[in-house]
Order: C-alpha cells, then structure tokens, then sequence
C-alpha cells in the first residue's frame, strides 16, 4: 500500500509571515499538531509544530511577552524538512517516523506539497489492514513453520464458500510453529472450525468447546 | 396511555428461512408462542397480524438497486456478482424462493408495531420477527437481508417526527442501524455487545460515536469475551440509564437478541437467563419515564433454540403485561416440555432461571469485570464531559 492511498491531501498549512498567535489558532481549530510552512505555490519552506510554539511561548510565570503572538512562523520552523513521496510504501513511512520520533510526514511532490500523513492515518491503515473494519468474524489457526501452511487452510476456508477478508500471519511462540488470522466473511465459523480441527490443525479461536484460555 | 401490549405475529414471518441447517431459524417464533400460550399469558385476541411492507418502505433506508438485486435473487435470476456486491448468495444470506417477500413481512411487522403504538393508542408493540439489525442499505449481511428497526426508525422520524433511542443487546454489534443514523442527531443508538476483536461483525469500538451533526449519538459498550451476568447486567443498567437521560427519547426500540447466553452456539459470553429477566425490564421502565410508555421491542439473534430463546423471548412479552411475577415462580409448563422434547438435541430448561453450574470457573473473571467497567465509563464519556458543563 502506497502513502498516496491513505494521505490527507486538504493539508491545513501556513506561510512564513504567518503570526504565532494564528498558528496556534488554527491548530486548536483543526485539533492538529503540525503546520507545514508553504510558499504560495506550495513549495515546501518549513513546518511547524506544537512544541516548538510552546516552546517559544512565554512562561506561565512571566506572562509580560504580549509581542509573542506577533512573531512570525518563519522566526522558528524548522527548515530541514523530512519528506515522503507519494509512492512511498506505507511501511516505509512508518520506519521513518518511528526512527526519528515523528509523529507526521508532509508528502512532497517536486519540492511542492501535495500531502500529509500522521501517526493516526497509521493506525487507521492498520485497522484496516487488519479487515476489522467490515463485517468479518476472526478466526485464528496455529499451524507448522513449514511451506505450503497459508494455502492449505485458506483452501479449507475456500470448501465451504468464506471470503476472506484479510489474513496475517506471524511468528508463534513455539519456532516450530506459525499463526494464522484471517478474518473471515461469515457470522457462523462453526463449520470452518470443525473442518480445520479434521484437518489436524489447531484452531486458537474460536474454540467450539467453550475456549477459556483466552 | 391505556398501558396496552399488543405482540404481532402471523405464519408469514416463518417464512424467512435460508436452508434446513441455517442457524437463523424463526422455528423459535413458534417455540415461544407456544411457550406463551400454554402459560396463558398471550392470547388470540392480543396478536395483530403484521401487514407487508411496500417497497417504498423499503426505500426509507435501502437502495433502489439493492431492492431490485434482492427481488432478483428472490427468482432465481441471481448474478454471481450479487455475493460480492449485495451479499446476497453468501455462505451467511444465502438466496432462497420468495426471499424479498418473507423478508417484507419481517419488516411490516416492525411497522405494525409503530402504527399499534403512534394510530392505534397502545403503549408497547412486540415483533419477535425482527430485528434483524445487520442488514445495510445495500448489502445484506450476517443473516439479515432487509433492516426492519432502520426502516421504521426512519418511518417513524417521516411520518411522526419522533426522536427514537435504539437500544440493541443481541450479542453482535448493532452495526446496521447504527451506520444508518450515523449522522442524524435525532437518533439514538446504543449497542452492547461482545468485543469486535473476536466476533462478528468486527465493529462496535467505543470511538465509534457517530459523525457530523450526529456525533455523540451513537453510543458502543463491547464488552469482554466470557462476560457474566452481573457485569453484563452493571454496563447495561449504567448505560441505558445515562444514555435515556441524555437523549429524552420520545419513543424507543429494543433489539432483544437472545444470543448473549452461555449456551448460544455462536457467540463467546457467559450470561444466564437473568440478564433476560432484567434487560426489558429496565427498558419498560425507561419507556414509562420518558416516552409516555412508548416501546417497540423487537427479536434479533439467537441460536439457541431450544434452552435460550424460547424463554427470553416469552420473558420480554410477560415484562410488557406486567405478568413476569405471576409466572416465573413456578416451573416452565410440563406440556410444553412434552410438546418440544422429542424435536430438541438438549434437555429442555424446567426453569425461569438457569443454575450457575452451566459453565466453568472463569478465571480471568476480575480482569474482565475491570475492562467491562472502564469500557462503559469510556462510552459514556461525551455524557459525563457533556454534563461537567451545565450549571447545577
């Protein structure tokens, strides 16, 4: 999945000569915590965040700095600008973020800002990626570590005419063996259940015979 | 205000059936008339026959093009992208002969039940077959093909401007009629349920609180996998009760699904029979106190058939007579049991209540009741922000 799928691309920006009092305002407005500073064709000059207005705003303790809110953005954005592009993959973006202790990305297209994707637009992918987002039950099988385990299953799933949704698929515990989660199409597993139990495998949940252990 | 019940049902409404090993199967609406009148406490003359829905009603809330999809697929012209486009041919809604008229008459019974209460002066209306809250404007989904409360949630704001709180217990996420209203302030919906995180439909987060002007209005309690009664009950009772005195419903709707019982084959919560006992009674006494008595209850889901439904369902009836305490202090009638022994898999229930020696031990039972306790207080949260701000 690439960033251009799921950025926001109505970005509420500021230009250099922007007041810090405005700044601030918009970014209560929109409940945001970062601006990116444009020149009016988009050209990418700077962002700005909330730390670094908090920071530049007077102490609690010396409330006298009235200038404050008439600063400019442009006294106290940052100019070194990481970017992504829009054909970033999406997993790609998060490294960047996480690496560097961002909560945002501003996406450039040719210098020029085209987007912007934040740490909840990641979380949101994840749901979704997740396929909890439609109507599906979860199913999850453990199977061995070993080729050829996805398909085996998903074939039983495919038997008795189950879309599935979404599926992961991760380390388990125990190296020998391996998760699988799909989310499955249907309101009743009850009959994938019993055909992949047949088949040998373990299904984690659900558990027909009242599972108590999760 | 006459404080008269009436219950709507007629032979069509068995008509809604999928295939012979089709968990939703309204046999139940059998089993539990029958459990009533052997009891004595419904009779002939307490039954309206419901009318069907005309497909202007339909379009209340379901797309032109759904309709037309579902009418073909009711006569074997069915397309194989109907599955992936209109759900219709799935595992869960497969097609069936006459399927858009059996799903018709499920919904005017629904609207027979608005029309006793707003033309016909009766304070509370039961359509057991309802509830059939899955279904989306354009897709069926989990069971359900045409949605009866979203349709005569939206009749009764055309037609009597009324300002309806929905409330659904079924065990799976109300997800159809909340996304409906979604975005209409004017509608209420509260939905608790088992997690998402596990069972169907997936959706039914806390954060999901309705959007737009409705943001606020939609209220989600998911509660734990392996919930018992007395958590079950302390969510429902807190949550009703706030969400009744923020909304002030001029009428409400209940979605009375049965499938939250330790026994129901589908679903992961450990309930007995009590949460039965006292899900419509709270909700008669909501009706009373803030709607004039104005309830429509209808049923939903439940998959068991034999040990759950047949007494929850005839437990939400004798709660709208005020015949609860006449009846459940004695055991469940012998000739019912007779009548119905030989057709069931499992013993039949002898009483009102069920013994906790059901189910095992939960272990992790604190922790449940923890996170029970912090998902309604989160759920309720624009409630109690809201209320920080009025002046006392």
């Amino acid at each position: 999945m690439m960033l251009e799928e799921i950025m926001k691309t109505d970005v509420v920006s500021v230009n250099a000569s922007t007041s810090l009092g405005e700044a601030f305002k918009l970014m209560e407005k929109h409940k945001i915590r970062h601006l990116p500073v444009i020149q009016e064709d988009g050209f990418i000059e700077g962002i700005v965040s909330d730390r670094d207005l908090r920071d530049a705003s007077p102490s609690i303790f010396n409330p006298s700095e009235s200038v404050f809110a008439e600063k400019k953005v442009s006294e106290i954005m940052k100019t070194d600008v990481i970017t992504a592009l829009p054909t970033d993959f999406v997993e790609d973006a998060a490294t960047v973020m996480v690496e560097n202790h961002f909560s945002c990305l501003p996406i450039e297209h040719d210098d020029h800002l085209v987007g912007i994707i934040t740490d909840s637009d990641l979380l949101k992918t994840l749901v979704r990626l997740t396929g909890a987002d439609l109507p599906t039950s979860r199913l999850e099988v453990e199977v061995p570590n070993v080729a050829g385990m996805l398909t085996e299953v998903a074939n039983l799933i495919s038997e008795k005419g189950v879309n599935i949704q979404s599926v992961l698929v991760y380390p388990g515990k125990n190296p020998d063996k391996k998760i699988l989660v799909f989310r499955v199409q249907t309101m009743d597993t009850r009959k994938l259940v019993q055909s992949i139990e047949d088949h040998d495998y373990l299904v984690k949940w659900p558990q027909l015979n009242s599972g108590m252990t999760l | 205000m006459t404080g008269k019940a009436v219950f709507v049902y007629s032979q069509e409404q068995l008509s809604y059936r999928f295939n012979e090993n089709h968990p939703f199967n309204q046999k139940r609406l059998e089993t539990t008339n029958d459990l009533l009148f052997t009891l004595g406490a419904l009779k002939e003359e307490d039954i309206v026959k419901p009318r069907l829905a005309t497909e202007d009603e339909l379009l209340l809330v379901h797309t032109r093009d759904y309709v037309e999809a579902v009418k073909k697929a009711s006569s074997s012209q069915s397309q194989a992208s109907f599955a992936s486009t209109y759900g219709l041919g799935t595992e869960d809604t497969p097609s069936f002969p006459s399927m858009h008229e059996a799903a018709s008459w499920l919904v005017g019974g629904t609207l027979t039940a608005v029309d006793c209460i707003f033309n016909k002066g009766y304070d509370h209306a039961l359509n057991l077959g309802g509830g059939l809250h899955h279904g989306f404007k354009g897709k069926a989904s989990g069971f359900c093909i045409y949605n009866d409360s979203s349709i005569a949630i939206e009749y009764m704001r055309k037609k009597y401007d009324a300002r309806v709180l929905y409330i659904d217990t079924d065990a799976h996420h109300g997800d159809g009629v909340q996304w409906a209203f979604y975005d209409d302030p004017n509608v209420c919906t509260l939905s608790l349920h088992e997690t998402g995180r596990y069972l169907f439909p997936g959706t039914g987060s806390v954060s999901e609180r309705g959007s737009g002007e409705g943001y606020g209005y939609s209220f989600n309690v998911p509660l734990e996998a392996f919930t018992e009664d007395e958590s079950w009950l302390q969510c429902y009772e807190k949550a009703i009760t706030e969400v009744a005195e923020y909304f002030r419903p001029d009428v409400i709707i209940t979605q009375n699904g049965a499938d939250s019982h330790f026994y129901d084959p589908l679903t992961h919560l450990c309930s007995t029979m009590k949460i039965f006992h006292e899900i419509p009674r709270l909700a008669h006494k909501i009706a009373h106190q803030y709607c004039e008595g104005r309830w429509i209850a209808v049923g939903g889901g439940g998959y068991d058939i034999w040990r759950v439904v047949p007494r929850a369902w005839s437990l939400v009836w004798l709660e709208m007579t005020n015949q609860t305490e006449s009846v459940i202090h004695s055991p469940i009638p012998k000739s019912w049991i007779d009548r119905w022994q030989t057709s069931s898999p499992e013993k039949l229930p002898e009483t009102w209540f069920d013994d906790y020696s059901i189910y095992p031990d939960i272990p992790r039972k604190k922790e449940i009741e923890k996170k029970n306790e912090r998902t309604v207080q989160k759920a309720l949260e624009p409630i109690f922000k809201q209320h920080k701000n009025v002046p006392l």
